[in-house]
């Protein structure tokens, strides 16, 4: 501690600026960390508390996934010895038309039991009717809303509220509101209540509900209750506490948090890096101070200690202030992740807070704090192996000694050919260890680590591959920037490395973005063909509002219109999984479709499945769960467990889950459910898109609410939605930019340290300002053009194992490989130009440094 | 070639290569050093000069202030009738790659040129091109006897090799003006000899005014005048 007193301040204090670049290594990683964690769990959290506050006493939940039941279904329930309460629920998201407001979620209550359940807690209203159950039924207009809503919309009791139903655009008159607190906070405050028979038919749920809230007799355990509701009801019934909605919303977002982790772990790793090279130019710096020390009697367990002792000063403080920065960058974030997620997978809610999770930010706090004290380790090791005779030998420790190099590369050999026979053989690997996935891991870990093994050694090469070519170009400037990181690979080496690996994770991001979008937009143009879409909502994927079958017959007979197919899709649990169910018209599908299945023989595949002898499921599903063309699928259902094979695998990216395709008939049999989501629409040929879809739209005016796209509007909605998805390669890409300034800044301080006699006889025989400054930039940029070149290379074996990891872990997507030359180019021009912006400053510095001084020094 | 010039005639007035009016350098610390105090001095073109003194007396302040390494805190520097004082740090810069040369105790020599990238340095910095850089190094290192060293790294040189490429990177443009700030005193008495001897041929041939700082009186004596300097102070003046 005394050490930490006398060695360590006065250095802190003398080279303030690099003792924050050093932190900023760790506020980096510790902030993307807590940041991207903090978003997404206050996402998550905003949905669990919304499921909280809507559940009130409810201690169980019934439901069938998300596509509701008959109504009969509550009777059942309700004859259960266990429940001593059960009502239904229907929930919707509507569209209020007014600016700023949003979406609201509409909740369908029965209003004379739903209050054993959920305490309202009124302010104002009409007493008599809220308070009388019947007259608030018997008036299917009422509607009781939050106080936080009524503020918004400048409303009182009383007032009436436009919402967009099924039926069209509705007027509701607010009959009470909730204080601003409990379930009146759900959703942001953004929450109506109406009668769910009212619901039903505003949202167009013909006679179902979405599911069924109870509370148990007292002395009645959970257990008991949903195992006689479970045998009562049949296995298309999930029947589980509130919180297991929660835990349906995670598992919905395994493929979102997955890229989160990457990205932080990515995020730590380079600022790991930034801290090792930080602290291995300390210990060059102070190996002097290191020889006297030594020479006084210090041990050198000592000066290891000394040095870990500071690494974990610096992680403190770095980690304390990466918690800070990290909250803020949940703040910015959250509200756009909160849109994303609503937009890909129609779960409507919204972060109205942050999320501050104690276990996170301690667990943040405990990584931050090991990550600077590992990646003090060796530099520690290297300080408490100075010599104290040879402490003033300047220079010779940087150099990669030919014994170092031949180890270095024999490990890496090692880690490589370990690491392709991960590749070759990944199902080679014992069950305990946890099967192929494991070997793949580890695989996708060594090629990583033979990357930062042989980084000093490729940047040296680079750097004397260079320098024939600087100097072509600036005879003194070029030949000496290339001197200078031939001459101290480790000085330069860890900022090279910590640049790899976050441009390989930015290249590998952006060549998956690429593939997913291309293999997007071929399934839109194959698949995905109908001139317009019919659907109740703008958001494509809301599926709270439904339309009536009969509509489609009524589409078919416009003017203008081929072929109208039915699409009814929604979420149900599978093998305890969340996955789509789509149910269209098969027959009618085969008749438009234009890719081929990736497996199974098109012709049977429709045949079959149009008889309802069979299932189609998509290519994701089959990845993701081991799938076979063939296998007999079992489908818990409300109506009966579907029992059909599977019959064809097909491209379909309805869902980062998985997919599958019934024929209309065997949902509608498994379900009682004849509602729409969308109705695909043909325009029969020489009659206009537009045409037609004005037609569509003056039919139903005044009748349905009904949103028309046409197909080019669609694609753009769901390529919009892909680049939102995507949109976290360009936080990558700003990390990636500031580690390279951080890194760069880092480098050339110690350079033009260690050059101040180089540079100080440049200037004493002749070099002007501008050749001063030149020498710096062009090291600078050689940095970034190594780091550039590596973080290519490593950038592309990065991006075989993500896609792999998309293939089987994530979402199922066989993507094609193509290195994503775009991204590449667009990030040369960006790291140059960082890097030039980290040299101004130590140019600057090093063109005013004392001539004198700079020839005097020793 | 190398130009034959003669030592200049002492008729007529061109100024004199080096012109110090009442110079003095102050430097700032916890406790304010005055280095030199208020000198004047006034060496004329071709002369050889030996400047001695104790340790603190002022020797190397005042080759700085000469060479545009460092400025006054008052007073005017002239060097071949250029005052030094108003001159930007890049105007300094061009009358130090103009018009003189310098050679150091510790050689300065960058670590990872050879001795021809060394010697070509100021010429590349100058801008000429590669060929003429390439044939004036050549023809230095032949002066200079290190013809056959011409690709050698400074680690891979003698103490006297290395103040040899030193000496010939000095003399680069042929500048008018020779500044050696102890030029033997990192080498053993016989290289210190043949150094000495080698600048003094060098002055002889090439009519450079040469100011030498130096700690050794066998160096001083060798010089056709020495100035000796105590406490920032010109307290003799000797012409031989």
């Amino acid at each position: 501690m005394i050490l930490l007193r006398l060695i360590s301040w006065p250095y802190f204090r003398r080279h303030v600026l690099r003792s924050i670049l050093t932190i900023a290594g760790i506020v980096l990683g510790v902030a993307v960390f807590v940041g991207m964690h903090t978003a997404n769990q206050s996402v998550l959290y905003a949905f669990s508390r919304t499921v909280d506050r809507i559940a009130g006493k409810t201690e169980l939940q019934v439901t069938a996934g998300e596509t509701g039941f008959a109504e009969e279904v509550l009777e059942r329930v309700q004859s259960a010895s266990t429940v001593r309460v059960a009502v239904p629920v229907v929930e919707a998201v509507a569209d209020t038309r007014q600016r700023g407001i949003g979406s609201l979620l509409v909740l369908g209550v029965d209003m004379t039991g739903d209050r054993s359940l959920r305490d309202y807690d009124l302010e104002s209203g009409d007493e008599a009717i809220v308070d009388d159950p019947l007259t608030f039924i018997a008036q299917p207009d009422s509607i009781i809303v939050s106080r936080a809503l009524a503020d918004r919309l400048d409303l009182g009791a009383g007032s009436g509220l436009p919402l967009l139903t099924a039926e069209g655009e509705k007027r509701f008159t607010i009959r009470g509101v909730m204080k601003a607190s409990g379930l009146a906070s759900a959703f942001g405050g953004n929450l109506a209540i109406m009668d769910v028979y009212a619901a039903q038919k505003m949202f167009g749920r013909g006679r179902t509900f979405d599911r069924i809230d109870l509370a148990l007799k007292s002395g009645r355990t959970i257990a008991e209750a949903q195992a006689e509701l479970g045998a009562l009801l049949g296995p298309g019934f999930q029947i589980d506490p509130p919180a297991g909605r929660g835990q349906q919303f995670e598992a919905i977002l395994a493929a979102y948090s997955m890229m989160v982790d990457i990205s932080s772990l990515f995020a730590l790793f380079i600022g790991m890096f930034i801290i090792y090279n930080s602290f291995s130019i300390a210990v060059t710096e102070r190996r002097a101070e290191i020889g006297i020390l030594r020479a006084l009697g210090a041990t050198r367990r000592q000066i290891r200690w000394l040095f870990l002792g500071e690494s974990a000063v610096t992680g403190l403080a770095g980690s304390l202030l990466g918690l800070g920065f990290g909250l803020l960058v949940a703040r910015l974030i959250a509200a756009s992740i909160g849109v994303l997620i609503s937009d890909v997978y129609g779960v409507a809610r919204q972060a109205d807070e942050i999320a501050t999770n104690p276990a996170l930010l301690a667990a943040a706090l405990a990584i931050g704090l090991a990550t600077s004290v590992a990646a003090a380790l060796i530099p520690a090791r290297s300080a408490a192996r100075v010599d104290p005779v040879q402490a003033l030998q300047k220079g010779r420790h940087q150099v990669l000694s030919a014994g170092e190099s031949r180890a270095r590369i024999g490990v890496a050999a090692a880690c490589g050919a370990l690491s392709l026979a991960c590749l070759a053989a990944p199902r080679m690997a014992p069950a305990w260890v946890g099967g192929s996935r494991a070997i793949f891991y580890l695989g996708y870990l060594l090629a990583i680590l033979v990357a930062l093994l042989l980084s000093p050694l490729l940047s040296l090469m680079l750097a004397r591959a260079l320098r024939p070519l600087l100097k072509r170009l600036r005879p003194v400037e070029g030949a000496l920037a290339a001197d200078s990181l031939i001459q101290a690979p480790r000085r330069t080496s860890a900022s090279v490395a910590a640049l790899m690996l976050s441009l390989a994770l930015v290249v590998a991001f952006g060549g998956m973005a690429r593939a997913s979008y291309d293999s997007i937009i071929d399934w839109l143009e194959t698949a995905l063909n109908p001139d317009l879409f019919v659907m109740p909502s703008q958001n494509i994927v809301v599926r709270t509002i439904r339309f009536p079958p009969g509509m489609g017959p009524e589409i078919a007979a416009i003017d203008g219109v081929e072929r109208v197919q039915m699409v009814r899709d929604a979420r149900i649990v599978f093998r305890q999984t969340p996955v789509m169910v789509v149910a269209v018209e098969i027959d009618s599908l085969e008749q438009t479709a234009r890719r081929d299945p990736v497996e199974g023989d098109a012709a049977s595949m429709y045949r079959l499945t149009a008889a309802g002898e069979g299932l189609m499921v998509s290519d994701n599903l089959a990845q993701l769960q081991g799938l076979k063309i063939g296998e007999l699928l079992e489908i818990p259902a409300p109506y009966g467990v579907i029992r059909l094979p599977i019959v064809g695998i097909v491209v379909d990216y309805s869902d980062q889950q998985g997919t599958i395709l019934m024929d209309r008939q065997v949902f509608r049999k498994y379900w009682q459910d004849d509602s729409v989501n969308v109705f695909r629409v043909y325009v029969r040929r020489g009659a206009s898109a537009a045409g037609v879809r004005q037609r569509i739209v003056e039919r139903f005016a005044g009748e349905r609410q009904v949103f028309v796209m046409t197909n080019a509007e669609l694609k753009a909605y769901i390529l919009r939605v892909t680049d939102q998805w995507f949109g976290l390669t360009s936080v990558q890409i700003a990390v990636a930019v500031l580690v390279a300034i951080l890194g760069i800044v880092n480098t050339l301080t110690v350079s033009i340290i260690d050059r101040r006699r180089e540079l100080g006889v440049l200037k004493a025989v002749g070099a002007l300002r501008g050749q001063i400054r030149r020498t710096i930039w062009i090291e600078a940029l050689s940095i970034g053009g190594i780091g550039l070149a590596l973080g290519f290379a490593l950038g592309a074996v990065n991006l075989h194992y993500l896609l792999q990891m998309i293939r089987y872990d994530i979402a199922g997507m066989r993507l094609d490989y193509t290195f994503p030359v775009n991204v590449a180019l667009g990030l040369v021009p960006a790291i140059l130009a960082a890097a030039l912006v980290a040299a101004i400053w130590p140019a600057e510095s090093a063109v005013r440094r004392s001539l004198v001084e700079a020839l005097e020094y020793e | 070639m190398v130009p034959e010039t003669s030592t200049p005639a002492a008729s007529g007035t061109p100024p004199p290569a080096i012109a110090l009016d009442l110079v003095t350098r102050r430097f700032d610390g916890t406790r304010q050093v005055t280095a030199l105090d208020q000198v004047s001095l006034d060496i004329p073109r071709g002369e050889m000069v030996s400047i001695i003194g104790p340790s603190g007396s002022g020797k190397s302040t005042l080759l700085n202030l000469i060479g545009g390494l460092d400025r006054p805190t008052s007073g005017r520097v002239r060097v071949d009738g250029e005052a030094l004082d108003g001159l930007s740090d890049d105007g300094l810069t061009r009358v130090r790659r103009d018009k003189i040369g310098f050679i150091f105790q510790f050689f300065n020599l960058l670590p990872t040129l050879s001795s021809v990238e060394n010697v070509g340095l100021p010429l590349h910095l100058r801008g000429w091109p590669r060929a003429r850089v390439a044939a004036r190094a050549h023809e230095l290192l032949a002066l200079v006897q290190l013809g056959h060293r011409l690709q050698h790294l400074p680690d891979e040189l003698s103490g006297g090799e290395r103040q040899r490429v030193a000496i010939a990177r000095a003399l680069s443009i042929y500048p008018p003006i020779l500044l050696a700030d102890e030029p033997t005193g990192n080498l053993d008495t016989r290289t210190g000899g043949e150094i000495l001897a080698l600048i003094q041929a060098l002055h002889a041939r090439l009519g450079s005014t040469v100011v030498i700082v130096t700690h050794d009186l066998k160096v001083a004596a060798s010089c056709g005048r020495t100035i000796a300097l105590r406490d920032g102070r010109i307290v003799e003046d000797v012409r031989r």
